[in-house]
């Protein structure tokens, strides 16, 4: 009942303000005439009377508002004033209002705009039916257990029957396929699943059925092999007509029944580049390596691993299951298991885990940016306070509360955060176009950000507390004021002043230190990018031009072929004009391919894992990688001969630290086709230089080198080194794929520095970011101390006149002026410097080649900031040094 | 000349004792003083409707002059007592035949009022206790 009485009383009040108002009005004029008339009962004269009791009633119009706020009048009559009011003081500073929305919009939109990063690739679930139930799994080495990698189908296999966690699980791999049949061959982007996929994941085909459990075995099902299309795959290559449910299609020349269709929001796995194409695991049994096909040898870890959990069993739980199950497999397999774990992470957590410390940094320097942006309002708010300073000095004198003052000034400040939000959300809508833009392919799901509930809350939360941020410090100091001094001072208005200045060279002081550690983090991580873009990759990335080539016909099937396929491909590209030399590998380094085997090296007891390459015999000298020791592969390196191997140093530096390994025996547990000798022993013929394979930063990995003609691929990718500009080969060497095999799709045309370009792009995109807010920093500081210096200075007219007047030069005005604003520069930077020690550690994982606490880039930005915030003093101080004593003092 | 007990609204403290004596309550947090003051009030009206001026009147009596409400104190309590139920207003005529707001104790106040004796009792009664223990 009571809070309706409130509600109806809140809302009379509000609704017939004047009519509640005039009620509690005439019953006080009753009171007082009452008190009137028993005064002169006791025989007061009339005027008399009528004074004290108006004097014993005390204040009217305090107690008038005491007793409206009651009836209701409260917070929402008062709000209302006050928001009017706030925006008649906005219009009428029409320059502070611009200047100060800009800024907090800047803070606010780079706020919104990365948190709405944050939110999309970071927060959002997965696009999965109960997605927190879904964990990838991966083996481990023994140095690095958090890191996941492939499975071997067998340790997969054993897994997946041992353990009790998991509701399903489902081993998959990338592979591309060759579409031939229709108008022209095409390559599609496939994945290699096992049929529990799906209904791991939740999801059901748009189209006919997804894969049965028997589909998984050699040959596939009653259909044959199975596949699932995209829906963009379904519409692009197939017109969208459902009639290809139950066709054959054909994939790298072997035919594939189409069982489905996906809806066109599936993606999976969640990359850049979607999958096109599903099949099924059937066609792994026609993919041998050596003795079997990669189903049954336990070395060649090519899967990786999805898993859905129980209801109610944790990633911890499932993980002590694995440990057991890894154990046992590594007592079983010693050869290929020793030491091996078995990793179970999050799925999200797997995707997007690394890109963390990226975000989570650049979420930290927007919000040191907005918090830069806070503090220069709240200068210009105490700037402007010093001008208000006589209004809010006679409002207190009227009686006016201090929190009543401090409610009103924080509204203004909240409406321009307000103002800042709105626009500043606008900006943000523009920012995450840009950052998508230049974000490098690597960022998950990153194309998926978007201005949704989420971030928009976070948007309205972060303007609110900006604008209490920005508000509060100068509304407690303008209102804090000693009222029988400052009505003293009279006109001068400098009453706050003396808190307003301390108050000012405080925020000063705060956003130098804000800024010095914003610099030193983008100052880190620049130095970072050179660094690692003066890597030694371990070849000459100039004038380099690669393609892949995927060879219509399978190379297994006939291996000489094959090679004399390469061979003819090879020969004809190098009479190319422009040509400087040729050859074909399999993986080239930075393209972003990384297929290993284990290597057992005759006489050692445990494998170790190499990268493998297939290369023509001329590829090193392309490629310009040094060879160390032995000799290169040569045109007679087939295999009609004995099958050799060229190693890289770093697996020499591992198996042979103190011997010559040419000549040694080694064993790669990989073969494209059936190895010829019984052990598959193959003989060191040559040490090459370690080149950079997945990135610039990680140490070279053992690498091996296959000759080409005795470990046939029937996807190649063709270098070309060229005297000129590598990108205007490209059509002619097109020509030359298509006259010797009309139906090979040529594809990923790229230059070696391009790929070197995007192995960089992660660094360069985090470089970019931070050195852009760390600019803005930069000139909101110097603008910051500039507006400080020059306000004191305008302060202080009077006085430097005196001391012109006294016979002071203007050296030293500018030595007086300059050194003020120095001085409080050196106390932020000194600040900076500490707080910046402290905090740059957290981003060591993203730095490379240079320590987080570097004293050379911590210097160097220290005196940028000196050198930047000594500009911002001296054009101040030389308008002190113009001040002409006369007019100085006559000011006053 | 007995010593007054004064009740007015104050910003600043919760509930201060002055050198005087005087007692200065908040009009928003002193809920034991504040209590007390609406027990006042209440008290006043039990006896029948009165206008403001004639509920510090009549305190003032029924105290010996010994207790003032200032007005300050005394409207928003009035119209925050009415808000809650325990006094109902309308505007009258005095025997003087001047127009004035007349407050009605309600049954919830009378209620209330026992309420707040009791609690009054009860509270002088432990305090009694607390100063007599040795």
């Amino acid at each position: 009942m009571m809070w309706l009485n409130t509600l109806k009383a809140r809302l009379r009040a509000l609704v017939r303000r004047d009519a509640v108002l005039e009620d509690i009005e005439e019953e006080m004029r009753a009171h007082v005439e009452m008190e009137t008339q028993t005064n002169i009962e006791r025989g007061m004269r009339p005027e008399e009377a009528r004074r004290m009791a108006l004097r014993s009633f005390g204040n009217v119009g305090r107690i008038r508002d005491l007793a409206y706020e009651v009836r209701g009048g409260g917070m929402v009559e008062t709000l209302w004033q006050d928001l009017r009011y706030g925006l008649r003081m906005l219009l009428k500073k029409p320059g502070f209002t611009v200047i100060a929305v800009l800024t907090l919009a800047l803070g606010i939109g780079a706020n919104t705009a990365i948190f709405s990063v944050v939110n999309a690739v970071l927060l959002n679930p997965l696009p999965f039916a109960e997605s927190d139930r879904l964990v990838a799994l991966g083996q481990n080495e023994p140095g690095n257990r958090a890191a996941l990698v492939n499975f071997s189908f067998l340790n997969f296999a054993d897994m997946r029957d041992q353990s009790k966690s998991f509701e399903r699980l489902s081993a998959y791999y990338n592979s591309n396929f060759t579409l031939t049949g229709q108008r022209e061959a095409v390559r599609l982007r496939g994945t290699v699943v096992t049929a529990e996929l799906f209904p791991l994941l939740g999801v059901s085909p748009a189209l006919g059925r997804a894969f049965l459990p028997e589909e998984d075995n050699a040959g596939g099902g009653s259909e044959g092999r199975p596949a699932i299309l995209s829906w963009e795959c379904f519409q692009q290559q197939f017109g969208g007509e459902s009639a290809v449910i139950g066709r054959s299609i054909t994939l790298n020349n072997k035919s594939f029944t189409v069982v489905g269709v996906m809806p066109a929001d599936f993606r999976f796995p969640i990359q850049a580049q979607p999958t096109q194409v599903w099949v099924s695991t059937a066609i792994d049994y026609e993919r041998s390596i050596g003795p079997g096909s990669i189903m049954v040898e336990r070395g060649y870890r090519g899967w990786r691993v999805i898993g859905r959990l129980k209801p109610g069993v944790t990633p911890e739980q499932a993980q002590a299951e694995v440990n057991v199950i890894a154990a046992d497999l590594a007592t079983r397999f010693p050869r290929s298991n020793e030491d091996m774990g078995i990793g179970v992470k999050p799925l999200l957590e797997s995707m997007v885990g690394s890109l963390r410390p990226t975000l989570l940094l650049l979420l930290g320097a927007v919000c040191f940016v907005l918090l830069i942006a806070c503090v220069n309002v709240a200068n210009l708010l105490l700037e402007r306070a010093i001008s208000r300073q006589r209004e809010i000095n006679v409002r207190l004198a009227l009686g006016a509360g201090r929190w009543r003052i401090v409610r009103q000034l924080l509204t203004e400040s909240v409406m321009l955060a307000g103002l800042g939000g709105v626009l500043g959300a606008t900006l943000a809508v523009w920012g995450m176009d840009l950052i998508i833009a230049l974000s490098p392919e690597g960022i998950t799901r990153i194309a998926e950000t978007r201005l949704d509930a989420r971030v928009l809350a976070f948007t309205a939360l972060v303007t609110l507390a900006t604008g209490v941020a920005f508000g509060l410090a100068p509304a407690l100091i303008i209102s804090k004021t000693n009222l029988a001094e400052a009505l003293k001072e009279g006109g001068r208005g400098a009453t706050g002043g003396i808190y307003t200045n301390r108050a000012r060279s405080l925020l000063v002081v705060v956003e130098i230190a804000l800024a010095l550690v914003l610099l030193v983090g983008a100052g880190l991580l620049i130095q970072s990018l050179m660094r690692l873009q003066q890597v030694d990759v371990g070849f000459d990335p100039r004038n380099l031009l690669t393609f892949n080539v995927a060879k219509s016909v399978d190379s297994t099937t006939d291996p000489s072929q094959n090679a004399e396929f390469y061979r003819q491909l090879t020969e004809r590209i190098k009479a190319l004009p422009g040509v400087v030399n040729a050859s074909v590998v399999f993986q080239l380094p930075i393209g972003g391919s990384g297929g290993t085997t284990s290597v057992v090296v005759e006489g050692q007891p445990v494998e170790t894992m190499a990268i493998i390459h297939s290369v023509s015999p001329e590829y090193f000298r392309t490629m310009g990688i040094q060879l160390v020791k032995g000799r290169e592969f040569t045109e007679r390196d087939d295999l009609n001969s004995p099958p050799v191997l060229i190693i890289n140093e770093a697996l020499a530096r591992k198996y042979f630290p103190n011997e010559n390994p040419i000549g040694k025996r080694v064993r790669p547990g990989f073969s494209t086709i059936p190895v010829n000798d019984e052990n598959g022993m193959r003989e060191v013929v040559g040490v090459v230089a370690d080149v950079k394979h997945y990135n610039l930063q990680d140490p070279p990995q053992p690498e091996i080198y296959f000759a080409q003609a005795q470990m046939p691929f029937s996807t190649m990718t063709v270098v070309a080194r060229t005297a000129t500009e590598p990108r205007g080969l490209v059509n002619d060497a097109r020509g030359v794929v298509q006259s010797l095999d009309k139906d090979a799709p040529v594809y990923s045309i790229r230059t070696v520095e391009e790929l070197l370009g995007r192995s960089v792009a992660n660094p360069r995109f985090n470089t970019l970011l931070l050195g852009l807010f760390a600019g803005v920093a930069l000139i909101l500081t110097a603008v910051g101390l500039y507006g400080v210096i020059s306000c004191s200075v305008s302060q202080s007219t009077h006085e430097i006149g005196i001391r012109v007047a006294l016979g002071a030069q203007a050296s030293d005005v500018l030595k007086l002026v300059v050194g003020q604003g120095m001085f409080l520069t050196l106390v932020g930077i000194v600040i900076g410097l500490a707080a910046a020690y402290g905090l740059t550690r957290l981003m060591s994982s993203l730095l490379f080649g240079v320590e987080a606490t570097d004293p050379w880039t911590f210097a160097g930005v220290a005196t940028l900031l000196a050198v930047i915030a000594l500009l911002a003093c001296y054009l101040p101080a030389r308008r002190a040094t113009k001040v002409d004593p006369l007019v100085a003092l006559r000011y006053e | 000349m007995p010593k007054q007990f004064r009740c007015r609204p104050n910003q600043a403290d919760l509930v201060s004792f002055r050198k005087s004596l005087e007692v200065i309550v908040t009009d928003q947090k002193a809920d034991l003083l504040q209590g007390t003051l609406d027990m006042l009030l209440l008290k006043a009206l039990s006896l029948g409707p009165l206008h403001g001026y004639g509920v510090i009147q009549r305190i003032r009596q029924m105290s010996g002059e010994m207790l003032t409400v200032e007005q300050g104190a005394l409207y928003p309590a009035l119209y925050r007592i009415e808000q809650r139920g325990w006094v109902s207003s309308k505007w009258g005529v005095t025997e003087t035949g001047r127009r004035a707001k007349f407050y009605t104790m309600t049954k919830a106040g009378r209620r209330q009022l026992a309420r707040e004796e009791e609690r009054w009792d009860l509270l002088a009664l432990a305090i009694a206790k607390v100063r007599q223990a040795t």
